[in-house]
């Protein structure tokens, strides 16, 4: 046994004394399907080619957020030097700077400036940057425009219009994402930015239990109580929303941009017969527009930070941005795209609208523990879209727990140093 | 003077000391895999409850907190809650599955023609995997789904309830899909003790003029009790962990509507990665299981040494 072993282990050591000094290794594990997994492996190519001294390993990850997430934590958390390069959901960022896991990206003088603000207000936990958006995802609201001329330009006329479209034979006035899952709590942060109100204060407390959050909530109670969406919604996530709407029974559609080109195809019956906006503002609110999209960031304890970050610059740079929005329907995170003639051309919807909804997107709050703060809302909002607890009692309860939790993690600000989070 | 004793008893009795070393020698192996794969991962679970340890907030640390993680489940609503709807569908679905069960296992001792096969169809739903079960049935009760259908065009409902979406109806979708998979399992442990009743006491019975009834109440119930009591404990340990069905059917939903213990744990330890507090949970679901476990291992060894007797 141990002769075989050591037979093994010489063979390898003759293996690698033959071939050249590898240089350095980057090691990148992401998505691994469809188109988003052709254009990574065909720029990861050219970025090897044009850096010969450095090989970039990608490894193959699940494709749900969820079993990538629990991956990565088990992976940080046991402290591995694999894989350099992390690839980030935006509500992910705080959870793994606050823990440590994460090198701040300041050392290499990152173009933060040449990124839309809120994509870069997203990355940063206590004034630092811990990764760079590589591509953004925002929520829209889709509507047709054979029924309603132009979008509705606040929530009581997309209310009305939901309205008259059902008396003239919609099925639905308007569909969205009520199941109990983190899409629910980005309808409802629309819903509440549109009113005017926010989850967590400027000092990092919960906000729920207020007038804006109560108008908020209950518009959306509203709407399913009168069955302007379909009870049904609060078992439906993007999908079966998509369904809805392409099938022409729901004028209105809150979802996001990957809906677009599936919607024109060709045995689609609504292509060409609709357009998008933000969710429009309700009273004392803002037109809004949740903000997803995934983020590059590098292992704090990676051995090679340097050559992590030219992978990263090279995958966020003008060309690989266009490229992507031109094979996978991705949205680039630089503003500085949206001029260009060659962005026109990639994305399937008009850069001119993209940008005016990204100026609206609004981030989930950004809290190292967010999963359970959105675990927290994703329970009583659901409770009170189906009946068991009133707006106000679910707001109240929400943000009770909240407290609750950030004190628990010693992250509630005291009242008496408001504004000053104990570091 | 234990030793000189314990010297005598040994000469005394080789041959049965050696063989009790022997039946030990013979039991490690399984004893040492029992231990490895099913004790350790138990106290390392208990052990974990004890921490307070959250993986995603490695700066917290893993300190020893005691019992502080079943204080904060005990003023946990939502545990309450959970505890709650795993005693219900226990309770009501276990019910259903025996009285059910029953029926079914006095249709197929009957001798028709086509038993065996009528046998083998019985049991179909208990040969399928839960989530497909789980699948099924929500696809049922989904809006527009055959339950719709069925209760509107028989006019037994004015309007379709969205089942999945209430509270209180989404229970319904649940228990059925529960009932409708265990029950086969039910009736063959009371058919095969309904075959070990002795024949001759439904005739003693007829000839002193007991009708079915009676003869259902006085001498099938007693003759069955022993199935009766595996069956019962069999299905009530299995509820108390209910867990992928309700997965698949609601989520736990709506809100937290019909969220059972098995799910609230999983939630807390891989979902939001505390593994203190999930840990906790996770031995708070074993133990009532546990104590069910052992009530029905002691019940199984009195009736086996009666029947030896």
């Amino acid at each position: 046994m141990a002769r075989v072993l050591l037979a093994c282990v010489l063979a390898a050591a003759c293996a690698c004394a033959r071939e050249k000094p590898q240089g350095i290794v980057v090691t990148f594990p992401g998505s691994s399907v469809g188109a988003e997994a052709d254009v990574l492996r065909a720029q990861l190519a050219r970025f090897m080619r044009q850096h010969p001294e450095i090989r970039v390993v990608q490894q193959r990850t699940p494709d749900s957020g969820d079993q990538r997430h629990q991956l990565y934590v088990q992976w940080l958390n046991a402290r591995a030097r694999d894989p350099d390069i992390l690839q980030l959901d935006v509500v992910w960022t705080p959870e793994f700077a606050a823990a440590g896991w994460l090198l701040p990206l300041e050392r290499f003088a990152p173009p933060v400036h040449e990124f839309f603000p809120a994509t870069i207000a997203a990355n940063r936990y206590r004034g630092r940057l811990y990764a760079l958006p590589w591509f953004v995802d925002v929520g829209m609201l889709y509507y047709r425009s054979d029924v309603v001329g132009a979008p509705p330009r606040s929530h009581a006329e997309l209310v009305q219009h939901a309205q008259r479209a059902r008396r003239a034979g919609f099925d639905y006035g308007l569909v969205w994402q009520g199941a109990r899952y983190e899409g629910l709590v980005t309808v409802f942060l629309e819903y509440l930015t549109a009113f005017g109100g926010e989850v967590l204060d400027a000092t990092g407390r919960a906000a729920l239990d207020t007038p804006a959050a109560r108008a908020a909530l209950q518009a959306m109670r509203s709407a399913i109580d009168s069955g302007l969406v379909p009870r049904a919604a609060l078992s439906w996530q993007e999908e079966q929303t998509r369904f809805a709407f392409q099938n022409g029974r729901a004028p209105f559609m809150r979802n996001w941009p990957y809906a677009y080109p599936l919607l024109q195809q060709p045995d689609s019956r609504v292509r060409g017969r609709f357009a998008v906006s933000a969710m429009p503002a309700g009273s004392g609110g803002r037109p809004a527009a949740a903000l997803g999209g995934s983020q590059l960031a590098i292992n704090g304890r990676s051995d090679q930070p340097q050559a992590a970050y030219r992978v990263i610059a090279f995958l966020t740079a003008p060309a690989q941005m266009l490229e992507r929005a031109r094979i996978a329907g991705q949205f680039p995170p630089r503003h500085a795209l949206y001029a260009r003639p060659e962005l026109a051309r990639a994305l399937p919807i008009d850069p001119v609208q993209v940008q005016a909804i990204i100026a609206s997107a609004v981030a989930r709050p950004v809290t190292p523990v967010y999963a359970e703060l959105s675990d927290i809302l994703q329970v009583h909002l659901h409770r009170c879209l189906s009946g068991q607890e009133s707006a106000s009692q679910a707001l109240r309860a929400a943000d009770r727990e909240i407290d609750a939790l950030l004190s628990r993690v010693s992250l509630l600000p005291r009242r008496d140093h408001e504004g000053a989070r104990g570091g | 003077m234990a030793d000189a004793e314990h010297q005598r008893a040994r000469l005394r009795d080789p041959a049965e000391h050696g063989e009790s070393r022997l039946a030990l020698l013979l039991c490690g192996p399984a004893l040492l895999l029992i231990s490895a794969v099913a004790l350790f991962p138990l106290l390392y679970t208990f052990w974990e409850s004890l921490h307070l340890h959250d993986l995603r907030m490695p700066w917290r640390g893993r300190p020893l907190i005691g019992l502080g993680n079943y204080t904060e489940a005990l003023a946990d609503a939502r545990f309450w809650g959970a505890l709650g709807h795993t005693a219900f569908f226990a309770a009501v679905s276990v019910s259903l599955e025996l009285v059910l069960g029953l029926a079914l296992a006095l249709l197929l001792q009957r001798s028709f023609a086509g038993r065996g096969f009528a046998r083998a169809v019985a049991l179909l739903p208990w040969a399928m995997p839960a989530v497909v079960v789980a699948i099924l049935w929500r696809f049922l009760f989904e809006p527009g789904g055959a339950a719709d259908a069925l209760l509107l065009q028989t006019g037994l409902l004015a309007r379709a309830p969205a089942w999945l979406s209430d509270a209180q109806l989404s229970w319904v979708p649940i228990v059925l899909a529960d009932v409708w998979k265990t029950t086969p399992f039910v009736a063959l442990l009371l058919l095969a003790g309904l075959q070990a009743i002795d024949p001759a006491l439904y005739e003693a019975a007829r000839i002193d003029g007991a009708g079915p009834l009676e003869r259902l109440l006085h001498v099938t119930l007693p003759g069955l009790q022993p199935a009766l009591v595996v069956a019962l404990l069999f299905r009530s340990v299995d509820a108390l962990r209910v867990f992928d069905l309700i997965y698949v059917l609601t989520a736990g939903g709506p809100g937290t509507a019909t969220e059972p213990l098995a799910m609230y744990s999983f939630v807390a330890l891989l979902r939001n990665l505390r593994f203190g507090y999930g840990s906790a949970l996770a031995v708070i679901v074993f133990v009532p299981t546990l104590l069910l476990a052992l009530v029905y291992i002691r019940l199984a060894g009195s009736s086996l040494r009666q029947e030896q007797r």
